[in-house]
């Protein structure tokens, strides 16, 4: 599903750089990434979903050649395949639950906004534990259910891929389990792969595979 | 489109005073030059056919402006009196059809125009209900008149002191409405039109025998005792002219010398009208004729001035709020830096914030349009009250 | 397209005679007494209608018209005044000034003043007084020629159209009036001094003009005067020795009988100031002219 080849990226300006020379995801897999800060964990995330391109090397994913695809071609790519949940949840204040969940459908011409969508949306809320909660505002929301929403408004394209960016990391050791469980069983039953940064290694058994960044990261001058 | 305008007005809805704030500046830059200007077409409008389509005007020599403003908007400022003679001096020239005026007395607030039945066919005026004032101490009252102070004819109007201590002792005259005008939307709409003979009973020049009727209306009494009467303070004396007393009504002194404010001169011809202003270039005469088209236009000419440097000062402030505008929406770019990457990150390109951003300006226009639009409504409906109370005074 | 033309055409000179037609019979002049009514009908022809509303009983000088009335006025396209204080119920109403013509502005300052001051009561008009302008302007027939001048030449100025028919009847008129002048002026010129009597103090015009050596007393043609006014009339024929009595209107058969016990003979010199039963200004003045020389034989 997911495979870089020979990949080397550099911010301009910086002296980081991410040196990847192969590094494969297969399909329903659920891979968790690990390293320390500043290894390029959030920046693979961002390779792999297209926000970033590689100076030199591939990325391939879900039957695209994302490396080579132009601007828009990535951004529909990223819309249609690829759904993200962060850390800090990006959801918008001023929206309520619902149009958070539904935005991606708003913003896009790649994506049409149908009864059918939503009433997923509506389903997948249910199944999140939202259901009585659709109409408020994500604001008077608390931690766990906004990283809920979050994956809901990942989920809702039915996407290939899910990547997840210290989803947990905001959240309290009760609640990280059980966000975990449902972004899991959502995962699942979609039939997506799934790529999760963490800093939490008590969660790692819990995942098909774990691939560790301290293997890639080569810092120059060191 | 539709889907940027829903989110946009989710945010517009959400940051309510921020929305409010720029929707109140937007619309006050817009709607002050707007109304500005409608005030003074509307001015315009009144002040300028009014003055056209009065070729000529005798007056006592002194402000020409104060002159005009009485006497064809009925303006508060009374100009100093003439007398009758000048009208029938005029009418026995030839030359011109005198229209006397005597605009200086109130009922209720309204001003109170003595003059003759020439006026209503001079000004096109037409009676709506009712009939033609005939009798002395009839009169017959505006459309905007009757409105207000809710009067059809056969009721009755008093008229004003005009001083709080009249000290000559000339008690109000109870006038009977004959008739109510049709609209005209002119100051005639706003008066209170009687016979000049019955001017001169509000005055007191002309009067009855029996001056004072005393009420027997049994409303203004609070209580009565055998040896106490006690009134409230609606009790008021006043002169009535009835079928009884109306032949003890009486001029004292000549007809001649009775006061006016104004005659309207109608000019048989241009000529006449000519040779009549040349009459009364004379400096030894105590009267002026003068064209009430060039003293308004005088006027404009000094409201437009104004209305220059008015409009200059909203320019100026218009574009500085313009840039504080530019400012707001650009710092509000700043604070939502972590909404756009959002939006970035799910997917939506930099022409997304555009539209988003776009579409934010637009609800704010509209409604800032939609409320200008009121604004100009309201204006308008108020316009020519406007006009009466600041230009005309 | 031709056929077209012949029909606007048709239908304007249609609409404009119709104008025409309709304006000339809305064509109005109110007056306020009969002699100014016969004077603007006869001038004006069939170009204007002359009408005077009182009623027929009554002084029309002491008449107070109705509202409905004053709104025949106020809509009439001229208003001929007698002047000389005549119908003060003029200066109680609202009447349009523009429309207003005095006929007999010309002679003001040759209107008799008054002094006499009693007032009485006699018809429907209440009672009244004579002190002040004496107002029976037109039994000067110079005068009266004077205000149908003044008439005419109001008409002209509100109708210039009709000028000539104007001048014409005007012309016609004033040979009336001036024959009446000068008849009367003969039949005085016999005896300028013949002493006669007058019931009501209304022929002082008459008098100037003509000179006729008249004394009025304050009677009523239908009313006995009782006999204080009997001894005041015997007093007046002491110094004054009349053998006529000149009255308004016919007067009570028992008033002329005593009269003529007294050696005073009755006739009737009608002012005509109101509408007449029978004839018409100028038969009414005949048959006065014709009065008064009897008075005089």
């Amino acid at each position: 599903m997911i495979r870089v080849r020979s990949l080397e990226f550099r911010y301009p300006g910086t002296d980081f750089l991410l040196r990847i020379p192969d590094f494969q995801v297969g399909t329903r897999e659920m891979v968790a990434v690990i390293g320390p800060s500043g290894s390029g964990k959030t920046t693979l995330l961002n390779l792999v979903a297209g926000i970033l391109v590689p100076e030199q090397g591939s990325v391939h994913c879900a039957d695209s050649e994302v490396s080579t695809l132009s601007d828009a071609a990535r951004r529909d790519f990223r819309i249609s395949r690829i759904g993200f949940v962060f850390q800090d949840f990006e959801l918008l204040d001023y929206l309520n639950v619902l149009d958070n969940v539904l935005h991606p459908y708003r913003i896009t011409g790649a994506l049409k906004l149908t009864p059918r969508i939503r009433e997923r949306a509506r389903d997948l809320l249910q199944q999140m534990g939202l259901g009585d909660k659709i109409q408020r505002g994500v604001e008077r929301l608390s931690q766990g259910e906004k990283q809920r929403v979050a994956i809901c408004r990942a989920l809702l394209p039915s996407p290939q891929i899910v990547l997840a960016d210290e989803a947990t990391g905001n959240l309290d050791p009760r609640n990280k389990g059980h966000i975990l469980d449902l972004l899991f069983e959502a995962v699942q039953a979609h039939g997506s792969t799934l790529l999760a940064v963490t800093h939490d290694h008590e969660l790692l058994p819990r995942f098909d595979r774990t691939v560790d960044f301290n293997d890639f990261l080569v810092k120059d001058g060191l | 489109m539709i889907d940027s305008l829903y989110i946009a007005w989710k945010y517009v809805s959400f940051y309510k005073a921020r929305t409010a704030t720029l929707v109140a500046c937007v619309t006050l830059i817009a709607a002050l030059p707007l109304a500005l200007e409608l005030v003074l077409e509307e001015s315009e409008r009144q002040l300028l056919s009014r003055a056209e389509s009065t070729p000529l005007l005798l007056g006592a020599r002194g402000s020409a402006l104060d002159l005009v403003m009485n006497s064809l908007y009925f303006g508060d400022e009374v100009p100093e009196l003439i007398s009758m003679r000048a009208a029938d001096d005029m009418d026995a020239s030839g030359l011109a059809t005198p229209i006397p005026l005597y605009v200086r007395f109130q009922a209720r607030g309204f001003p109170i125009v003595g003059t003759t039945l020439d006026y209503f066919d001079f000004r096109d005026l037409h009676i709506a209900q009712g009939r033609q004032m005939a009798l002395l101490g009839e009169c017959v009252i505006g459309a905007e008149v009757a409105e207000r102070l809710e009067l059809k004819p056969g009721d009755t109007l008093l008229s004003s002191p005009e001083t709080l201590f009249d000290l000559a002792g000339v008690y109000p005259l109870k006038m009977k409405v004959a008739g109510v005008l049709a609209r005209s939307y002119t100051p005639d709409d706003l008066a209170v039109l009687l016979d000049l003979k019955t001017a001169w009973v509000v005055q007191g020049l002309v009067h009855g025998h029996e001056d004072v009727t005393r009420t027997q209306d049994d409303s203004v009494i609070i209580k009565r005792s055998d040896n106490n009467v006690i009134a409230n303070a609606k009790l008021v004396e006043y002169t009535e002219i009835t079928t009884e007393n109306v032949d003890s009504f009486h001029f004292h002194g000549a007809p001649d010398d009775y006061p006016l404010t104004a005659v309207l001169a109608l000019p048989n011809d241009e000529r006449s009208g000519t040779i009549l202003r040349g009459r009364y270039l004379d400096t030894a005469i105590p009267y002026q004729l003068v064209v009430p088209g060039d003293v308004i236009v005088g006027l404009l000419a000094n409201i437009f001035r104004i209305k220059n440097v008015l409009d200059a000062v909203i320019l100026m402030v218009g574009v500085a709020t313009a840039l504080a505008l530019i400012l707001v929406f650009a710092l509000s770019l700043r604070l939502r830096q972590h909404e756009i990457r959002t939006v970035f990150r799910i997917g939506g390109s930099r022409l997304t914030i555009f539209r988003l951003l776009g579409a934010e300006i637009t609800i704010i226009f509209l409604v800032s349009g939609l409320l200008c639009g009121f604004a100009m409504i309201v204006v308008d409906q108020y316009s020519a009250e406007l006009v009466r109370r600041l230009v005309i005074g | 397209m031709h056929a077209r033309v012949v029909f606007q055409v048709i239908l304007w000179v249609l609409l404009f005679t119709s104008t025409l037609a309709t304006g000339q019979g809305q064509v109005k002049v109110y007056t306020v007494n009969y002699p100014l009514q016969y004077f603007s009908q006869r001038i004006a022809g069939q170009h204007a209608d002359a009408v005077f509303p009182a009623p027929t009983e009554g002084d029309p000088a002491f008449w107070q018209p109705s509202v409905e009335v004053i709104s025949g006025y106020q809509q009439a396209d001229l208003i001929l005044l007698n002047g000389a204080n005549y119908a003060k119920w003029v200066n109680r109403v609202s009447l349009p000034r523009r429309k207003l013509v005095d006929t007999s502005a010309g002679f003001r300052d040759r209107y008799i003043r008054v002094t006499v001051d009693a007032t009485h009561s006699h018809g429907p008009g209440g009672e009244h007084s004579h002190a002040g302008t004496a107002f029976t302007t037109w039994l000067d027939f110079e005068q009266a020629a004077a205000q149908a001048r003044a008439t005419a030449d109001a008409m002209t100025r509100k109708w210039p159209e009709w000028k000539s028919d104007f001048s014409r009847n005007l012309e016609a008129l004033e040979a009336d009036l001036l024959e009446l002048d000068k008849q009367i002026q003969m039949i005085v010129a016999v005896k300028p001094d013949h002493p006669l009597m007058a019931s009501h103090p209304v022929y002082q015009y008459l008098q100037r003009r003509y000179g006729l050596n008249l004394k009025s007393m304050m009677w009523e043609p239908d009313e006995m005067p009782d006999e204080a006014q009997w001894a005041a009339l015997a007093r007046a024929l002491g110094d004054h020795p009349a053998r006529w009595m000149i009255w308004e209107g016919e007067p009570n058969p028992q008033i002329v009988k005593r009269l003529q016990r007294m050696g005073v003979e009755s006739v009737v010199f009608d002012p005509a100031g109101n509408r007449l039963d029978k004839g018409d200004f100028l038969s009414v003045m005949g048959q006065n002219v014709k009065h008064l020389k009897r008075a005089y034989q």
